[in-house]
């Protein structure tokens, strides 16, 4: 089977589930509009307006993190992930496939907590500027949270473990991306080398996946 | 270029004369202990071989070191003629697995379940294939159910249909009768006979000694990770094996 056809055969299989159940994607989409909502009820509206970026980036964060942890969750029980491994299929395809419902799961639930941000803090988000900017972190995060979740879901002690790997190797994505955003509302601001940093960001990340999901994927 | 040639004809012999399952001194340990040790196994072409054992005895786990889902800690093993912890792909090909569980997607039907796998393994025709594996399995009238709609008995079954829709060479099976009504045993009895008649083998872990001196060529008893007793099987009464294994466990 060509690898694109494998990636495709994945990837659907896993939104299918997903939107069959849709208690993932409610659960996740409630979770991140209530994260904005605390954190901008705390820090009050008017405050929340130049650190919009790193709001939503926080709930970004703990929604994708259940993300990553159900679509992996699929392959554990009844022990689907062995007939999985069984297919011959290559590893870092099905790490892609799965990178790939993550990041079409995300951005549905991602563009809903945008758009809780924005209708009740009025964020003003810069419309493009901020999408490229968010979109290139989505991936990176994406692939971070799929190859780690690999790795966790099959440790003793779960999912729990997850943000504790992810959170940390986000850090450099998350800094550069709110600082832009930032920059496109300050212009006294200037960030130098953000875009170069969220796509070298992306590529390490999609190549380290790519070529250690074959040893973290124990069935 | 006429060595190299020479060398695929002569590797290409060589499979052809070589046993499906060839493992010599098989060991694993796990969380620092022994589950298996030095397990010499050989499975020729239409073959069945039962393993018996009490729980715990390493009969899952040498089940999954031969279906490449796990790595031996020592020892060889050749599937096919070839190395096994070389040709992953070219021989998960052709490896079909049920397994202790159901290896399936709750969330999708029997018929998605079973073309997704199709698909996986590259199959042609891939909806034809769904409707002779449904109609083997007796799940017709259940095709658009999902897994999790289903009585333990008949996911079994769907299960089965899954390590089947490739066609496998080889089937490793692991207690495939547990969970099965009478019906469905017989039929799974019969699938077993069927994929021998066509050239397929089979290693089939079981607790039930009648059902092995029914099914098998040959019953090899393990015992604390080493074979204890392999035998033909047909020279055995069911009820004098049953107590052989007890006695050995």
């Amino acid at each position: 089977m060509s690898g694109a056809r494998a990636i495709a055969a994945l990837a659907s299989k896993d939104l299918r589930i997903e939107t069959r159940s849709r208690e993932m994607v409610t659960l996740v989409a409630m979770l991140g509009v209530l994260v904005v909502v605390v954190l901008a009820l705390g820090l009050g509206p008017e405050a929340a307006g130049p650190r919009a970026a790193a709001i939503l980036w926080v709930a970004y964060l703990f929604s994708g993190v259940i993300c990553f942890e159900k679509t992996m969750q699929v392959e554990r029980q009844d022990d689907a992930l062995a007939a999985l491994l069984l297919a011959p299929v290559d590893r870092g395809q099905i790490y892609l496939a799965k990178l790939l419902a993550n990041l079409v799961l995300m951005t549905g639930t991602g563009l809903v907590i945008t758009v809780a941000g924005v209708l009740f803090f009025r964020f003003d988000l810069a419309a493009w500027g901020f999408a490229g900017v968010m979109a290139l972190g989505l991936i990176g995060f994406a692939a971070v949270g799929t190859l780690f979740s690999a790795c966790s879901s099959s440790s003793r002690l779960g999912g729990g473990v997850l943000p504790l790997l992810v959170f940390p190797l986000c850090l450099p994505l998350i800094l550069a991306s709110t600082q832009m955003v930032l920059a496109m509302h300050e212009p006294e601001r200037t960030v130098s080398g953000g875009y170069g940093v969220l796509v070298a960001f992306d590529i390490v990340f999609l190549a380290a996946g790519w070529l250690a999901f074959e040893f973290l994927l124990e069935p | 270029m006429t060595t190299a040639y020479a060398e695929g004809v002569i590797g290409a012999l060589d499979e052809a004369r070589s046993p499906i399952v060839r493992a010599v001194g098989l060991s694993k340990w796990l969380g620092g202990r022994p589950v298996l040790r030095g397990v010499d196994l050989t499975v020729g072409t239409s073959q069945c071989v039962a393993l018996l054992g009490a729980n715990g005895a390493g009969k899952s786990t040498l089940l999954r070191i031969l279906s490449t889902l796990t790595r031996p800690t020592a020892g060889r093993l050749e599937l096919f003629g070839l190395d096994a912890t070389r040709a992953g792909a070219l021989l998960r090909a052709r490896i079909g697995v049920i397994g202790h569980q159901l290896m399936l997607y709750r969330e999708l039907t029997v018929r998605e379940n079973l073309e997704l796998f199709g698909r996986l393994y590259g199959l042609g025709h891939v909806g034809a294939r769904v409707g002779e594996v449904l109609g083997l399995v007796g799940l017709e009238s259940r095709a658009e159910d999902r897994v999790r709609e289903l009585s333990r008995g008949l996911a079994q079954r769907v299960s089965i249909g899954r390590a089947l829709m490739h066609r496998p060479e080889l089937l490793l099976a692991d207690e495939p009768f547990t969970g099965l009504d009478t019906e469905s045993a017989e039929r799974l009895e019969s699938i077993v006979r069927g994929h021998r008649a066509g050239g397929g083998s089979v290693v089939l872990a079981t607790h039930d000694a009648a059902q092995a001196a029914r099914l098998a060529d040959r019953v090899a008893v393990l015992r604390g990770g080493r074979i204890a007793l392999h035998e033909p099987a047909g020279g055995h009464d069911p009820d004098a094996l049953a107590a052989c294994s007890r006695s050995l466990a």
